[in-house]
């Protein structure tokens, strides 16, 4: 007779508890954005509010250029991850099947040496670059520098995707006459269009969730992206946590939403590869 | 002819990794020895050494306790990241009802800004109004709520906490996946031999997952290094230096100080310190494999 064991219990309890742990900072900063200013300074706390409001997400885009901020960061995340994407399509597709291996594990290794690099390590040289050129405090600029960030490890991934193709697909378009373009285009890119939306997942949620480049490399308060915007209300005095709270929110849904459609292939392709972040 | 169009098609690649990535980097590398400080241009100049040892030497903001406290961000964060992702990964190897779902949620922190989850967590370990501080008085623990970022001696655990919530999934991911290979063969083959539990994890599962234990483990360490934007969101390093580890040190340099010159120097001195933990790291690794053999 095999006795029951208690691992089933056991196991239920604390993957229980674990997920309350990794939800609850989440949902208490979600609760904290539907408080009035004083609720969420009385003790002992509210843990449901006693009257749900969207007041403080009213009072965030009245009081700052919160709209303004919001659509920035999308421009510069959405069209900075189609640009990522793109070229790195072409550089995955090229170190997968590259003639010499030589080269190929010599540009490997490039690309795995360019994810240690921070981007903050890089912020100083490139603002004096840009300074020169007069490109401080021009979106576009930083859309390079953000296609730049993520170009490795993009490529990294679309070389994985595209390395479970076999070669035997393209062979058969170019005996039908396509080019090499066109079989890419026409053959390949549609089997492997799962793994082109990780790809622009990935570049997205790094782009959108940026800090300091886009402090360093951005002046005008019009061209603010979120992260630069809700750094700025730090400093700013008399910011409530109301306010805060809505706005940090407002920073967290895009990439939740994103890494939800991205999700299967984004783990796919992280365990596959080196990883950042 | 055909390698001709594999080599164009890796051009705007390599044109964007060259442009922004190396080109900065070694202008960064030249900028550390330069005096360059955006506010007084005119004293632009090369100074040697001179920023390495305005940093290693600042009187105000002492470099050994930066060097400490980069320390202990580093391993505190990291052997519980370590635990905790190896545990889950452990609970979630057997399949079981609504497994998928549970892992999406669970990974959901990757995507997360580490400067959003930051501020986050400074409104939950708000002195005033914090959850912690709420939850704490409710257990009978405190009388009433104490400043955790604004303590001295409990500074430093209160950004390890949120750092260790943040990066649990990554390992969790990582190892999940690594253990998932593990053929069972090699587990009932231990069965049949009469191992237990624990002997089957020592003897078969460690070993199966140790290439990815090495890899991520010195992944993680890097980014735990390069990753100033959680402290930077909660204390700025403060309060009175104790949780200012380099590289919001650097952030602070370049952004309080406009000194490019010693914030380019730290960003050398963290990237040789990784270099020289990289090789330790990999050395020992292989030794302790061959001593196994």
């Amino acid at each position: 007779m095999k006795r029951r064991s208690p691992y089933p219990v056991i196991r239920f309890l604390l993957l229980a508890l674990y997920l309350i742990a990794a939800i609850f900072p989440l949902y208490w900063i979600f609760i904290t954005s539907l408080k009035g200013p004083k609720e969420i300074y009385t003790m002992p706390l509210q843990y449901l509010p006693n009257n749900p409001s969207l007041a403080s997400y009213r009072k965030l885009f009245s009081f700052s250029n919160f709209s303004t901020y919001f659509r920035n960061s999308l421009v510069i995340a959405l069209i900075s991850s189609l640009l990522a994407m793109a070229v790195s399509i072409f550089s995955g597709f090229s170190l997968s099947r590259y003639p010499t291996k030589r080269t190929k594990g010599a540009l490997q290794l490039v690309l795995y040496f360019t994810q240690t690099i921070p981007t903050f390590i890089i912020m100083v040289p490139i603002f004096t670059m840009f300074s020169r050129l007069g490109w401080v405090d021009r979106t576009a600029a930083l859309m390079l520098v953000y296609v730049a960030t993520v170009v490795a490890f993009s490529t990294i991934m679309s070389k994985g995707f595209f390395d479970r193709i076999p070669t035997s697909l393209e062979e058969a378009a170019r005996i039908d006459g396509c080019s090499m373009f066109q079989s890419l285009w026409r053959v390949i890119l549609p089997i492997t269009r799962p793994g082109m939306a990780a790809i622009f997942c990935f570049a997205f949620i790094n782009i959108w969730n940026e800090l300091f480049l886009a402090v360093m490399l951005l002046m005008s308060n019009d061209k603010m992206t979120v992260p630069v915007a809700l750094n700025s209300f730090i400093s700013k005095a008399g910011i409530s946590w109301d306010v805060m709270s809505a706005g940090i929110v407002i920073a967290l849904l895009p990439t939740m939403i994103v890494f939800g459609f991205g999700q299967r292939y984004i783990v796919a392709g992280l365990t596959e590869g080196s990883v950042k972040g | 002819m055909e390698k001709t169009h594999y080599r164009w098609m890796l051009v705007p690649t390599l044109l964007f990794l060259v442009l922004f990535i190396y080109v900065p980097v070694v202008r960064g590398g030249v900028m550390a020895f330069q005096h360059y400080n955006l506010f007084d241009l005119s004293t632009l100049r090369f100074n040697g050494v001179g920023n390495f040892i305005s940093v290693i030497t600042d009187k105000h903001i002492s470099f050994a306790q930066i060097l400490l406290n980069t320390a202990v961000w580093l391993i505190g964060s990291l052997t519980f990241q370590f635990i905790l992702g190896f545990a889950l990964a452990l609970l979630l190897r057997k399949p079981f009802a609504g497994r998928g779902l549970y892992t999406a949620f669970v990974f959901y922190g990757w995507a997360l800004s580490g400067f959003a989850i930051g501020l986050t967590w400074a409104w939950l370990f708000n002195g005033q109004a914090g959850l912690v501080n709420d939850l704490l008085i409710r257990l009978g623990v405190l009388d009433q709520p104490i400043g955790f970022l604004s303590n001295p001696r409990l500074a430093m655990m209160s950004v390890i906490i949120p750092n260790i919530w943040y990066g649990v999934p990554f390992f969790g991911i990582m190892l999940l996946a690594a253990l998932q290979s593990v053929p069972n063969e090699l587990y009932e083959a231990a069965t049949l031999d009469g191992a237990a539990t624990v002997r089957k994890f020592i003897s078969v599962t460690v070993p199966y997952v140790k290439p990815t234990i090495v890899s991520t483990i010195l992944l993680r360490t890097m980014w735990i290094v390069n990753f100033p934007d959680l402290i930077y969101a909660m204390t700025n390093g403060g309060p009175v230096n104790r949780t200012n580890i380099l590289a919001t040190q650097m952030i602070n340099k370049v952004f309080k100080e406009y000194d490019y010159g010693q914030g380019s120097a730290i960003a050398v001195i963290i990237m040789l310190l990784l270099f020289v933990y990289a090789v330790l790291y990999l050395r020992i690794v292989e030794d302790s494999k061959e001593e196994l053999l």
